[in-house]
């Protein structure tokens, strides 16, 4: 469960790297551009990079599903010593349902965030960020 | 027991999704159901807050998985008082929009849900555990704040809502962060379990998390670098919501960050970082809110310089301070839900809500511009309203531990307070009648809930021990530490098989 930063096999790694420039990518896209849909596009990029990191935290090489099958038991008595040893090879399942959430959750901010987008060209008649201004940005 | 703490986000939740339908058979259900459900809550609230004071904290399990590894939810006498204070404030606001939108069905439908939504994701934010259900408690609080943002199509509401919705995402994306680098380095996500073993972290990663659930619930709680999004969406959404922002929502986002602060890491100086953060926030605010033109937009900014008294209190950190931080969030929820629900009355009609429009308008709405004079004194902090004792006991606070600067800033501010508060109440009351301003007057049940939020602030005015008993015992279990570890950790070693 626990990770050394720097202790890390190469998939693992790439793994981290990625996320981190998936969510980079995201910030980018949301922060600087002008256009509304591509400044939504860049918040799904972020979802996308953070879910990924999530996910990451979870890998196991060559790990198996966390499920105590009968094939997997084999009449073993289920002491807290046998689950420690059955357990070892497999994935933590907590990221994947948090992931599960966070992607559900991130599909709904972008619904809402489109039908804002919608609401607002039908207002303004722009998608440009910089012409939408009777608020003050 | 007269009910579990669960029962706060199951009924609420459960009749939101019923009223669309319940509607198809009788329309006023509609309106009538989420009274029904915010009035029951009111009085298992009650009730179970009496009982949590006496005999202590109620920890709910979820589905048989005990803590650490389930969710749970703790009504504890801190969460309790916020939890009861929520509904109370969510029910004032269905007396007063129980006849809002009353042509229209469907915006009601709409309407309904969405408060009802509201109010379930706060009161889940302050009752859960687990830091993850926090974070979908409080997606749940935002949808519905976005999608109540923009309820009014005529309005800006579009754009105010659209950049509450970008600051309001990206803040969620660090909370998640913050999970992660949690879950990565402890392995659990329940409250009690990391305040337990956050010794176990590298002090580096405890700041970085501590950042990231800075960034990740400052919006909620208005903190001064991420509170852009709050003028606009205040003076864009409908007035009552106004008030359930102020009243509800606010509330549950400072106190996600306290619990962050207080129990989940002890790290050295986050009560100066507090005090430092809070005081940007106050004058920045009280400076911004002497000059503005629009109503909601100064209620708005009063509410973010209210927000930013409560930090400083709570970083004076000992438990007069704490006493005093959530004495502040009682009144400002009572006292700000009376000024925006009044003053949406005043400038009913008007497009712009520009505070020049409200000239005179006591001769036309003396109820009314009485009311909003009520909350503008007692905002300020003049006995012998409820403002005056939160105030008093910040003051008293600070001075016990010397914090000589905090006791001056407090007095200023209450002075720029008073400068814009009585600049509108002076247009109210002695300014000629402008005769192109169309008045509306109030509807029956916004009277009464008006009136109610009256009632409370001179009965917290005459009678504040009435409440400090609560508040006490609130304060208590916020900075007993261990209590709430061993509390919610010992209902997990009982379950065990």
């Amino acid at each position: 469960m626990e990770f050394k930063l720097f202790d890390l096999s190469i998939v693992e790694y790439a793994f981290f790297v990625t996320s981190v420039l998936i969510i980079l990518i995201g910030l980018y896209a949301a922060l600087v551009k002008k256009t509304l849909i591509k400044i939504v596009i860049g918040l799904s990029i972020l979802d996308a990079g953070i879910n990924l990191l999530l996910i990451s935290i979870g890998y196991l090489k060559a790990g198996t599903a966390p499920i105590f099958s009968p094939a997997l038991v084999k009449n073993m008595p289920l002491t807290l010593e046998n689950i420690k040893k059955l357990s070892e090879g497999m994935v933590d399942p907590v990221p994947q349902a948090l992931v599960l959430t966070a992607i559900v959750i991130g599909f709904g901010v972008t619904a809402v965030a489109l039908s804002l987008v919608i609401r607002l060209y039908r207002h303004h008649h722009t998608l440009n960020i910089d012409e939408i201004k009777n608020l003050k940005w | 027991m007269v009910g579990s703490p669960v029962l706060f986000i199951a009924i609420p939740l459960l009749a939101a999704f019923l009223i669309p339908l319940l509607g198809f058979v009788w329309k006023e259900s509609v309106r009538i159901l989420p009274g029904l459900v915010l009035l029951y809550l009111l009085y298992l609230s009650l009730t179970l807050m009496e009982q949590v004071v006496h005999t202590g904290t109620i920890v709910e399990v979820i589905a048989g998985w005990a803590p650490p590894w389930g969710i749970n939810l703790v009504f504890s006498p801190l969460t309790g008082l916020l939890t009861t204070l929520m509904i109370l404030m969510g029910f004032i606001i269905w007396i007063y929009s129980y006849r809002f939108k009353n042509i229209d069905f469907q915006e009601a439908v709409k309407y309904f849900i969405l408060l009802l939504m509201l109010i379930t994701g706060s009161v889940g934010i302050v009752l859960t555990g687990d830091i993850f259900n926090q974070f979908v408690f409080i997606e749940i609080t935002s949808i519905s704040a976005y999608a109540l943002t923009a309820f009014y199509k005529g309005r800006d509401s579009a754009e105010a809502s659209f950049k509450y919705l970008m600051i309001g995402s990206l803040s969620s994306m660090f909370l998640l962060l913050a999970i992660a680098l949690i879950y990565s380095q402890l392995g659990t996500l329940n409250m009690a379990d990391i305040a337990a073993k956050a010794h176990l972290m590298k002090p580096e990663f405890k700041i970085l998390a501590l950042i990231f659930f800075i960034t990740g619930l400052g919006i909620e709680a208005e903190i001064f670098p991420l509170n852009g999004w709050a003028p606009d969406a205040y003076a864009q959404a409908p007035g009552p919501i106004g008030a359930a922002f102020s009243g509800i929502v606010v509330k549950a986002g400072v106190y996600a960050m306290i619990r962050v602060m207080f129990t989940l890491f002890d790290v050295a100086g986050t009560h100066q970082f507090l005090i430092v953060i809070g005081i940007i926030t106050l004058i920045i605010a009280e400076m911004s809110a002497v000059r503005q033109e629009h109503l909601k937009r100064m209620l708005a900014y009063s509410s973010i310089g209210q927000m930013g008294l409560v930090i400083v209190a709570f970083g004076i950190g000992t438990e007069e301070g704490v006493f005093a931080a959530l004495f502040l969030m009682l009144n400002h929820a009572i006292i700000k839900s009376l000024l925006f629900l009044s003053g949406s009355y005043l400038v009913y009609h008007s497009t712009g809500k520009y505070i020049s429009e409200v000239d005179g308008i006591a001769r036309n709405l003396p109820i009314t511009s009485f009311l909003f004079a009520l909350g503008s004194i007692a905002i300020v902090g003049m006995p012998p309203f409820a403002g005056f004792w939160s105030k008093w006991s910040m003051l008293t606070a600070a001075a016990h531990s010397n914090l000589i600067l905090i006791i001056g800033l407090v007095l200023s501010v209450s002075l720029i307070e008073l400068v814009y508060y009585f600049r509108v109440l002076n247009r109210i009351y002695f300014f000629p009648k402008k005769k192109e301003v169309v008045v509306k007057k109030p509807t029956i049940n916004a009277l009464l809930a008006m009136g109610l939020l009256g009632l409370l602030i001179l009965i917290i005015g005459f009678y504040p021990d009435s409440v400090t008993g609560y508040l006490h015992a609130a304060s208590q279990s916020l900075l007993d530490k261990g209590k709430y570890i061993h509390d919610v950790l010992s209902t997990g070693q009982l379950l065990l098989p």
